[in-house]
């Protein structure tokens, strides 16, 4: 399976596909950034930095599953099966939007935040950019071509999921991904305490939706 | 490998593409599929290749290792030959195909970059990662398409080579460059069904040829003469 994991990320890479999500994320790291953040901020702003990058990082997951045509996934699958070849294309995807948020990790520690953070912090910050992977990755797969064929569409849901999941996560932190509370829980120093509704919630609709992706993947081929 | 009353549509409410379609395929078969355009041949053969799932009936028997060739090979990735077969190769678990590229005249294409193949050129792509690593069932749609009359003549012979070690080949073939392959058995799709047909007999008596050639040469034409199933002195 790992030759076909890197096979899928060597083609991305090379079709010069990975410059998307990367100007994306360049453009949210520089607009939360630009200023600075005073010491004691940077939490909230990496609860921030994690929220809006999903949408990114569904963005580069789409893009990485979607890069290679069809008939290549049809040998792939020959190959190795259906089932590698189904983990193999998250598995890439996952180490894609795993690296982009990385990026987001470092970026202000080099030229965002007054202060470095302590390590609570950081792990906080860190795991929310994680909870982001896994749920930018599954809204990225649901949204895929073997899911939703026409482009047009495929981007208007990706848009429009990550727009649902911002709204629906204002009402309950169980409604969908619980995005805003996270930012909101940051911001008022009750991360700690939410944390494991935040995370449970967060990995049960991501889980929810890689489950439906493979479901669709198991009908569409 | 047994497909048994095999019937399939893409979507509920969708005109039936095959209708109990059925076939029996022991190790060393040949099998060349032929039918109209549209009548679902690719169908069946993605069927039997597992990419499809039968929405009816069953295919049993599948051996483990399957090598798959597309009617249109997938060129628009951004690697060149040499890169994507060594790639394909790591993905099987098998030795780069070097003997194969050699013998599909593909090793002056081994540099270039896919995208910029002629579509004879990508095929054999196709066909070289297909064959790569010994598949107990190769399954190949319109594998004589586009390929020059060389390559077409050592295909069939790869083809036979396959058959010879115990692996069934299934495979379109509108060109009619299988039936070169000794023991091959023709199907026809039509209407959903597979039929097989009977092997036309025909008045040809046999003859013999002298070639002149060098004697360097002689050896391996000799094999291929005798993978067509020539008798050869």
């Amino acid at each position: 399976m790992i030759p076909l994991v890197t096979f899928r990320l060597s083609g991305y890479v090379r079709s010069h596909r990975i410059f998307q999500p990367l100007v994306g994320l360049l453009a949210v790291l520089s607009i939360i950034y630009a200023t600075g953040v005073p010491a004691g901020g940077e939490l909230p702003s990496y609860s921030d930095s994690a929220g809006i990058l999903m949408l990114v990082f569904a963005w580069g997951a789409r893009g990485l599953l979607d890069n290679e045509p069809d008939e290549q996934r049809l040998i792939a699958i020959t190959a190795v099966g259906r089932r590698r070849e189904l983990a193999a294309g998250l598995l890439a995807a996952l180490l894609l939007t795993g690296a982009l948020a990385l990026v987001a990790l470092v970026f202000p520690l080099i030229v965002g935040f007054a202060a470095t953070p302590g390590a609570a912090d950081l792990g906080y910050g860190a795991g929310l950019h994680l909870l982001a992977v896994l749920a930018g990755t599954a809204l990225g797969a649901l949204t895929s071509r073997p899911v939703l064929a026409s482009p047009a569409a495929s981007a208007a849901v990706l848009v429009g999921g990550y727009m649902a999941i911002l709204l629906l996560s204002s009402a309950s932190p169980w409604a969908s991904v619980p995005v805003l509370d996270w930012m909101n829980a940051a911001h008022h120093h009750e991360l700690p305490d939410r944390a494991a509704v935040i995370a449970a919630s967060a990995v049960a609709w991501s889980v929810a939706g890689l489950a439906g992706y493979a479901a669709v993947r198991r009908v569409r081929g | 490998m047994r497909a048994t009353n095999v019937s399939f549509r893409y979507r509920r409410g969708d005109p039936w593409v095959l209708s109990d379609a059925s076939l029996d395929l022991a190790p060393g078969a040949v099998a060349e599929i032929t039918g109209p355009n549209g009548t679902g041949k690719s169908t069946l053969l993605r069927l039997l290749a597992g990419l499809l799932r039968p929405v009816r009936g069953r295919i049993d028997e599948r051996p483990a290792v399957i090598g798959y060739a597309p009617e249109r090979f997938p060129a628009d990735q951004p690697f060149t030959v040499a890169g994507y077969l060594r790639h394909m190769a790591a993905v099987r678990r098998v030795a780069v195909p070097e003997e194969l590229t050699a013998r599909l005249g593909m090793d002056h294409l081994l540099g270039q970059r896919l995208p910029d193949l002629s579509k004879g050129s990508a095929h054999k792509v196709g066909l070289a990662q297909a064959l790569a690593g010994e598949p107990g069932l190769l399954i190949l749609d319109e594998p004589f398409a586009g390929l020059d009359v060389t390559a077409r003549a050592e295909l069939a012979v790869i083809v036979a080579e396959v058959a010879a070690r115990g692996g069934i080949v299934v495979a379109s073939d509108h060109q009619g460059d299988l039936r070169t392959v000794p023991g091959v058995t023709r199907y026809e799709v039509r209407d959903g069904k597979t039929t097989r047909v009977a092997r036309v007999v025909e008045d040809d008596p046999p003859t013999t040829l002298t070639i002149k050639l060098p004697k360097s040469k002689a050896e391996a034409l000799a094999a291929r003469l005798r993978a067509e199933g020539h008798e050869v002195s």
